[in-house]
């Protein structure tokens, strides 16, 4: 269990680093790439709903760290992420590439436009980074997920297995 | 017993079914409370507890990124380094080529020399010296670390760089066995035969003290013009012909009466900026 914790951990700060090199290399081409979610949905992919959850509350409660405005929008529309994905999982085999990829680049949309309607509502103020920014954001992390998907299933197999 | 097993798979299942429900409503419930509650008090001192936990993370991937840029401008530098290093060789390569025609030139001068009976100009031997001691009140003479051990002699030349090329910097005056005292150019008691790189006309340089540094007995029709360069003359006894001593800084013609010119010369060599001298140690000087 300890163990475990710890590669969740490990995983996580993983997970810290690619979203600030992401979010740092990729605001030059004026794109919102949100790599933070792409590990949360790789996450859930590989770990039960009992450690899931909270694992994409966490990702999204970091997000929401930086935040000014409003604080938990992230971790809101992370944890209706893990929800979509969970529901996904028993239809789809996340094994393979093109689920990983397409879910990637739905739930990205999901969450960027889930994120803009929670700042509109609870802030008045509309946040859109833009259509060009969030579809070219969710391509980027789309094209990372085969990697990010196959780091956590590296990581976490053997949890998996033992679950 | 069959009965028992199907009620505790339903019992399971119902289990299941609610921890589905439970955990995301729970979850969701707790992130919107955080949104309705004020970012002041409450949420605030969440922020300050995940602050602990997130700040470390936040300096490791920040410290990342940066590394990845530092590994990105590594490899352009190496890239660079390529470059550079070809440019270089390619130097390396001209500049052997010159040392290799100045060697044919220096023996056909050699050759020449001794056909028409005039003694060829001696190249440049020596050694390099640091400014060990300099004298608060008496700027215009240094102390330098190498003495008669090294070859120093008295009346030794002494030159310097100064912007990639040597100049003359002063005379040896006194040795004993590890130090010299050197008379820069700039001391009052400072003369040296010196010819103009323009025309050719020979003159007598002159340190000035806390006044210009002078060249003194030039003709009075010589044609001298600002920035003209001054050079030491084959007549000269102490200094081998050839260093470059500085430049014409300004010309007057200050009276009537006066013979030649007065020429001001700024040295090539700054007497207060000397670190590292090279001391002339040929003993075959005219």
């Amino acid at each position: 269990m300890v163990w475990k914790g710890c590669k969740i951990i490990f995983l996580f700060i993983v997970a810290t680093i690619f979203h600030w090199a992401g979010a740092t290399l990729f605001s030059f081409f004026g794109l919102s790439v949100n790599l933070m979610l792409v590990f949360a949905i790789a996450f859930c992919a590989e770990l039960k709903l009992e450690v899931g959850y909270p694992v994409a509350f966490m990702a999204g409660l970091f997000l929401d760290f930086f935040g000014t405005r409003l604080f938990g929008n992230n971790a809101f529309s992370f944890t209706a992420a893990a929800c979509l994905m969970y529901a996904l999982c028993s239809r789809f085999d996340f094994e393979s590439i093109f689920p990983q990829v397409f879910t990637v680049f739905g739930l990205t949309c999901f969450v960027s436009l889930l994120n803009s309607i929670l700042l509109a509502w609870f802030t008045s103020a509309m946040m859109w980074p833009g259509t060009w920014s969030v579809v070219g954001g969710a391509a980027v992390g789309a094209a990372f997920a085969p990697f990010v998907f196959w780091l956590a299933n590296r990581v976490l197999r053997e949890d998996t297995k033992a679950a | 017993m069959i009965p028992l097993r199907q009620h505790g798979a339903k019992k399971q299942h119902i289990a299941g079914s609610r921890r589905k429900v439970l955990f995301p409503a729970v979850f969701l419930l707790l992130s919107f409370l955080l949104m309705i509650l004020p970012l002041e008090g409450m949420v605030a001192s969440i922020k300050v507890v995940l602050s602990y936990v997130f700040i470390p993370q936040i300096r490791l991937a920040h410290g990342g990124v940066k590394y990845a840029e530092n590994v990105h401008q590594t490899v352009q530098e190496l890239l660079q380094t390529h470059t550079e290093n070809r440019l270089l060789k390619q130097q390396m390569e001209e500049t052997q080529m010159l040392t290799s025609q100045a060697q044919y030139i220096f023996q056909e001068n050699e050759r020449l020399s001794a056909i028409v009976g005039v003694q060829p100009a001696q190249r440049w031997q020596g050694v390099w010296a640091k400014v060990a001691y300099r004298e608060p009140a008496q700027w215009n003479t240094v102390i330098i670390d190498k003495g008669a051990a090294d070859g120093v002699q008295e009346r030794s030349a002494v030159l310097s760089l100064a912007h990639g090329q040597e100049g003359l910097a002063g005379v040896v005056i006194e040795v004993t066995e590890n130090t010299a005292k050197v008379l820069l150019l700039r001391d009052e008691d400072f003369t040296a035969a010196v010819m103009l790189e323009r025309g050719q006309e020979e003159g007598l340089l002159v340190g000035g003290g806390l006044h210009p540094v002078r060249l003194k007995y030039i003709p009075l029709l010589t044609p001298v013009v600002k920035g003209d360069k001054i050079y030491t003359a084959s007549s000269s006894s102490i200094f081998p012909a050839g260093i470059l001593v500085g430049s014409v800084s300004d010309v007057r013609e200050d009276d009537s009466f006066q013979t030649s010119l007065t020429v001001e010369v700024a040295p090539a060599v700054r007497s207060g900026a000397v670190k590292e001298l090279f001391v002339i140690t040929n003993p075959e000087r005219k």
